[in-house]
């Protein structure tokens, strides 16, 4: 097995970081993000369909033909009692907002294009909706995240020391933060699939980091006063062979949804992609060679 | 092998169990083949759809805020919703040339007859004065109907439908002294101290906006507990009043000042819980118009969540043949410690009927990737110690015994967030913790005790790396 050295250059890569860190806090505060329907609202039309096999997919095709505005909209199937089997409905829902004639031009356009079909289509309501999953989210406020740092930090203190703990929440803070960044240079949508990414993403990162923080306190104990860089240096050695093998387990299977999952899901593949990507490297090249000044100094 | 033998009754006890909590025959949902294992776990919205409901919000004219008005009807249902266990279900407000809507979509509710009770009342809420009451239907008799019609009051059953009470909103015919959609800040039943009284009553707390009010009708309607049950006494009874059915009704014996009221009745618990679970769950500041019943398919789209699975399978099928290639039979064990896993974490979540969403399904990849890793951690130690010149058995047992260690505090810090994401969040959130941590505790488990019974069941087949591969790798 090739022996690295990982933290030598660790101030290449910290400062990489910190400057990673920084454009995506420039591109979260100023291009923001793609927010979600389910966050912002929009607007819902429900389309009426006279077919018994017309499917979500078509209605896509269909409003992906008239305009733009539709490509990431939300396609479902709806259904009242008493709607006899014939006779489809689809809600159709998109961050946008719309005035009335342009409304009433859309709704022509897409009457007329399922017309094309030989299918009766017609837009029974076009409403503007306000978003469903904006509160919920609203309320894992930024007291919660402060909260659940601190819980991190406490019990890292206990189990390893307070430089570990300060250590891992900094590598938490900096996966998430890049994830998102990536977010809003690519403009990925951001919505609850999206935010599911997000959650599972701070546990892979405290768990990549603990595996080498776990190594790191171990050869402390059993090589008393040797160098804290090597010793680091040593233990990321040692678990090397573990974070490869387990990030591209995770990459396969996210990665594989990033290529061939539908749209809504896109957004949930393409943060874990990210995240699993960026943990990976942060637990090899900064969450440890991070700490190694301040354990140095004390 | 003592230790083995404890540890295979314990993995078949458990696994049996989770068997168990899933195939248990349920009513409603029939699967075939594999998808069994699904037939007790509710789906969320996003991945199998639900009832949706639509409500059309009747706000009165000359109403100074309307948008205020629906923004309080919206927060009236989220509660009724969140009370009966339907955090998952959405609510969603939404306009159409003047007027507003409420859209409800409830997961795993198939009959909307059953959303629409749980949503409960649709209707109004108002604090009344009953003048008079009877035994007998009133409908029945003119001069009962007469009597309604002079007194400017309304005959209302109460919830069991035996007495009617005639109630008058205006208190003592005063202008304007009604309480129409009170603001509950709180009701709960509480155990009566006092002496003489049995069981339970109920405190409620009014906002401050509405406590003005309340101490003037209190003030105008509260009579010496002396003359409780006198002809004088009834006249000024107090009335709850919800979707025109009265809630309760009662003697005022004191002004109520602050807002902070109790009702006493000598209540049973089961009573006096349902009498604040009616004031909590507060009165819709609205009358809300049925506009539409029926379902809603997956908001992800069917064909989505159907190629995203197709999706998810295949990568999972690479993840098993990567293990095997990498790590031989121990990757054959990992394999067989992933499946455990999965099928106990669904055992547990059919065992609590919590539903599964999209980001229930997030917890369960990432439990996928900590039962993995816990399994190459496991096998790169064994590796370790075995390098170290130690003999397949004692590398083992050292490897596993160091493991715990390392496993213990990668899952606990996992945990931990898992335990504040579930405190702090709501819905699909909370799903989401949910999964994590008994999907974290779960590989543990596995990885603890299933992975080392095979571990040591199938040593023989464990490769000894080559010492020379080494080659002084360790500085």
């Amino acid at each position: 097995m090739k022996y690295f050295d990982f933290v030598g250059k660790r101030r290449i890569f910290i400062s990489i970081s910190v400057v990673l860190v920084a454009i995506s806090l420039i591109f979260i505060f100023t291009r923001g993000f793609n927010f979600g329907v389910e966050f912002l609202g929009g607007s819902e039309l429900i389309l009426r369909v006279e077919s018994s096999n017309f499917t979500e997919a078509d209605v896509r095709k269909v409003l992906g033909e008239i305009s733009s505005d539709f490509a990431s909209a939300r396609v479902t199937r709806v259904r009242s009692i008493g709607d006899p089997e014939n006779i489809l409905k689809f809600s159709v829902t998109l961050t946008k907002t719309f005035m009335a004639e342009e409304k009433a031009d859309l709704q022509a356009q897409i009457e007329s294009k399922i017309s094309e079909k030989n299918i009766k289509g017609q837009v029974i309501s076009f409403n503007e909706t306000g978003g469903s999953a904006a509160e919920e989210i609203r309320r894992l406020t930024w007291r919660a995240v402060i909260i659940t740092l601190v819980a991190i930090l406490v019990y890292i203190t206990l189990r390893f020391n307070f430089v570990f703990g300060v250590g891992a929440t900094l590598a938490l803070v900096h996966d998430v933060v890049v994830t998102m960044g990536f977010f809003s240079f690519f403009n990925y949508e951001l919505n609850v699939p999206a935010v599911a990414a997000f959650l599972t993403l701070i546990g892979y990162s405290l768990n990549n980091t603990i595996i080498v923080y776990d190594r790191v306190r171990e050869n402390m104990k059993k090589f008393k006063g040797k160098q804290i860089a090597s010793i680091v240096n040593d233990s990321i050695n040692q678990v090397f062979r573990r974070t490869v093998n387990t990030s591209l387990t995770t990459f396969f299977v996210v990665f594989v949804l990033l290529l061939f999952a539908g749209n809504a899901i896109k957004p949930f593949a393409f943060g874990m992609t990210v995240g699993t990507v960026v943990g990976t490297y942060s637990s090899i090249y900064i969450a440890s060679p991070m700490v190694i000044r301040w354990v140095k100094n004390r | 092998m003592r230790a083995n033998r404890v540890r295979l009754i314990v993995v078949i006890a458990v696994i049996f169990a989770a068997f168990l909590a899933l195939l248990w025959p349920s009513k409603g949902q029939s699967y075939k083949g594999l998808a069994m294992i699904f037939q007790r776990i509710p789906l969320g919205l996003d991945i199998k759809g639900g009832a949706r409901l639509e409500y059309r919000v009747d706000v009165e004219q000359g109403v100074e805020n309307p948008s205020e008005v629906v923004d309080n009807v919206w927060t009236v249902l989220r509660n009724r919703l969140d009370a009966a266990g339907y955090t998952e279900a959405t609510v969603r407000k939404t306009f159409r040339e003047n007027n507003s809507f409420i859209v409800i979509e409830i997961p795993a509710a198939t009959d909307t007859t059953r959303a629409e009770k749980l949503l409960g009342s649709t209707g109004v809420m108002y604090f009344g004065q009953v003048l008079e009451e009877s035994q007998i239907d009133p409908q029945t008799d003119p001069r009962l109907k007469d009597l309604a019609r002079i007194k400017k009051a309304e005959w209302l059953p109460t919830r069991d439908g035996k007495i009617w009470y005639l109630v008058r909103e205006e208190i003592m015919l005063i202008k304007d002294m009604k309480l129409v959609s009170p603001q509950i800040v709180s009701a709960s039943p509480v155990p009566e101290t006092r002496a003489g009284r049995f069981g339970y009553k109920v405190t409620f707390e009014l906002a401050s906006k509405d406590a003005e009010l309340f101490k003037k009708i209190t003030q105008q309607l509260v009579v010496p507990e002396s003359s409780v049950g006198s002809a004088a006494a009834k006249e000024k009874r107090l009335a709850i009043v919800l979707d025109n059915v009265v809630q309760f009704a009662g003697y005022v014996v004191s002004v109520i000042p602050d807002g902070k009221a109790e009702i006493t009745g000598n209540f049973s618990i089961e009573e006096a819980k349902q009498l604040a679970a009616i004031l909590r769950s507060g009165a819709l500041p609205a009358r809300l118009e049925k506009v539409s019943a029926g379902w809603v398919a997956p908001l992800l789209g069917s064909d989505i969540v159907r190629t995203s699975l197709w999706a998810g399978i295949v990568g999972l099928i690479i993840v098993f043949i990567y293990m095997v290639i990498v790590y031989g039979i121990q990757g054959v064990i990992a394999d067989i410690a992933l499946i455990y896993n999965t099928i106990l974490l669904l055992g547990v979540l059919a065992a609590t009927g919590s539903i599964l969403t999209l980001l229930g399904i997030a917890g369960i990849i990432f439990t996928i990737g900590t039962t993995v890793d816990g399994n190459i951690i496991i096998a790169e130690r064994i590796k370790e110690e075995l390098r170290a010149g130690k003999s397949i058995k004692a590398a083992i047992s050292s490897g596993f015994g160091r493991c715990f260690i390392t496993l213990f505090d990668a899952n606990l810090t996992t945990i931990i967030a898992g335990l504040v994401l579930y405190y702090f969040g709501t819905g699909t959130v909370k799903g989401f913790a949910i999964t994590l941590i008994i999907g974290v505790l779960g590989s543990f488990f596995v990885n603890i005790v299933l992975s080392r019974l095979l571990t040591e069941a199938f040593s023989s087949l464990i490769r000894k790396p080559t010492v020379t591969e080494e080659g002084g790798a360790q500085s």
